[in-house]
């Protein structure tokens, strides 16, 4: 702790272990088909077959609909040039993208007195950045600069892409499990049970299969920590400012959410900070979408 | 006669590989080497708009600015340079006069209620601003590309391909450290 990490090693860190909570997560996924499979079956195959149809088809859901409904449940409206507060972000925006070397995103508004920010888009081609008035009239030009630059790196990141994919698997895996408890319920898969060898297998491929959905949540959670690091880092790299988005976070702490946040909760990783729930303790919880505040101005300070 | 098929096939695929590796590398170095000519496309564009909106501003000013005669030729003698400028590097130079003369004017616009009152006055200065918060940008995208490209071709393996290819390792833009302090300006 309190080592001094260059902003390059740290996002490289970062990647890596993003890979390897993504690999976790892929062989959990595989895992439950098997165990699914070899309750329902005993046969594999049969449940891969059945599985990743289902897990692609969330996927392709999900995705396809992702800007628009982030955009309406937000009540988004674009930024208007002729008001200067807005006029400001658009030239911020713009700036950022050419440090990032991304097409110029979409700029967004969304009226609300809170200081938040999030970024959506199927790919960096078609991204959106939206605002909040609140961040607009209470950041300086140097923190709101920090948090466009925070939600670039999402966009550069790929972020929306990884949060999309692991939400699909974490609801997948949900629905296998579910499907499998009902099923055991009314005794459907009761096939496996005639051989006396295969029972305790059979009960461990049963537990496994009520843990899986907690873990894979939990996974999930810690990629969308992990990422929200990165985007930090990145931000961070490309403003060339760390001290821009500290100092917007600390404001953000500052000024706890007012009112009904409006949007919808799936995005929430997708935000600067959550709006549903503020995480400002000491200690990080593993079911927080991002780190704590403290956490993340204490490593941007750091750099 | 098995063996033979065996060694031909295993050899096939060893060239293969390493076809595959060359074709990788040598798509992955002609990009880069890409995206740095499209950063410099970009300071250029850049660096044109901000020469074109100095005209602009100077005829907004000049009707309040009675005595700052000085001042104002800088602005005009950087914008020239800018205009002359046929390297990278000279452009960078000149642009950066021609940001030290802005900060001046924009400082003794401070003693100009009335200029500071004028809407032309004050959008002009956010663009201004924004152009050189850009070229600011793109200059640090353009040198993070090239620092990109020379990590490739000077590192193993891309080393053994660059080499191949011809490719050598580009210089980056030297930019001054104060130079990366952006200019206040109040919004």
């Amino acid at each position: 702790m309190g080592k001094k990490l260059l902003i390059e090693d740290q996002i490289r860190r970062n990647k890596q272990l993003t890979i390897f909570i993504c690999t976790f997560m892929a062989l959990l996924f595989i895992g439950v088909v098997f165990a699914f499979g070899y309750i329902f079956f005993q046969n594999v195959f049969i449940a891969l077959a059945f599985g990743i149809p289902i897990a692609i088809a969330y996927v392709a859901v999900t995705y396809s609909f992702s800007i628009r409904t982030v955009l309406s449940a937000a009540k988004a409206r674009p930024a208007n040039p002729n008001i200067r507060e807005e006029k400001i972000l658009i030239y911020k925006v713009e700036e950022m993208s050419i440090a990032a070397g991304l097409p110029m995103p979409k700029v967004y508004v969304q009226d609300s007195e809170n200081i938040n920010a999030f970024a959506t888009g199927k790919k960096p081609e078609n991204s959106v950045i939206c605002v909040t008035t609140g961040s607009l009239r209470k950041l300086k030009p140097d923190e709101l600069e920090g948090v466009i630059a925070h939600e670039m790196s999402h966009i550069k990141n790929h972020d929306i892409l990884i949060a999309t994919v692991t939400i699909a698997v974490v609801g997948t895996i949900a629905l296998i499990s579910e499907i499998l408890f009902y099923s055991l319920l009314w005794g459907g898969a009761g096939r496996g049970r005639r051989n006396d060898g295969n029972a305790i297998l059979i009960a461990i491929a049963i537990i496994f299969i009520i843990l899986a959905p907690i873990f894979s949540r939990l996974t999930y959670l810690m990629i969308s920590r992990r990422r929200e690091y990165l985007a930090d880092s990145n931000g961070a790299y490309l403003s060339r400012n760390p001290d821009g988005l500290a100092k917007a976070l600390e404001k953000i702490k500052l000024d706890q959410p007012k009112g009904k946040p409006k949007g919808s909760k799936t995005v929430a990783p997708l935000y600067i900070a959550n709006p549903f729930k503020m995480n400002i303790s000491e200690k990080g919880s593993i079911w927080s979408t991002h780190p704590p505040i403290n956490e993340r101005i204490r490593r941007l300070r750091s750099m | 006669m098995d063996l033979i098929w065996i060694i031909g096939i295993v050899i096939i695929i060893i060239i293969a590989f390493f076809a595959l590796i060359y074709w990788g590398f040598y798509n992955r170095i002609i990009r880069k080497e890409n995206r740095i000519d499209n950063s410099w496309a970009q300071i250029d564009v850049q660096l044109k708009r901000r020469a074109d909106l100095i005209p602009n501003l100077m005829e907004t000013v000049k009707g309040y600015m009675k005595h700052e005669k000085e001042v104002l030729e800088n602005v005009t003698k950087a914008r020239a340079s800018l205009m002359n400028a046929k390297t990278p590097q000279e452009n960078i130079d000149a642009d950066n006069m021609l940001t030290g003369a802005l900060k001046s004017l924009f400082a003794v616009s401070e003693n100009y209620p009335d200029l500071k009152a004028n809407q032309n006055f004050l959008s002009l200065q956010d663009e201004l601003t924004n152009t050189e918060n850009k070229i600011a940008y793109s200059r640090q995208h353009y040198n993070d590309s090239i620092l990109s490209y020379n990590n490739t071709i000077e590192t193993f393996p891309g080393l053994w391909f660059a080499k191949r290819m011809n490719k050598k390792t580009k210089e980056m833009l030297n930019i001054p450290e104060e130079s990366k302090e952006l200019p206040k300006v109040s919004f």
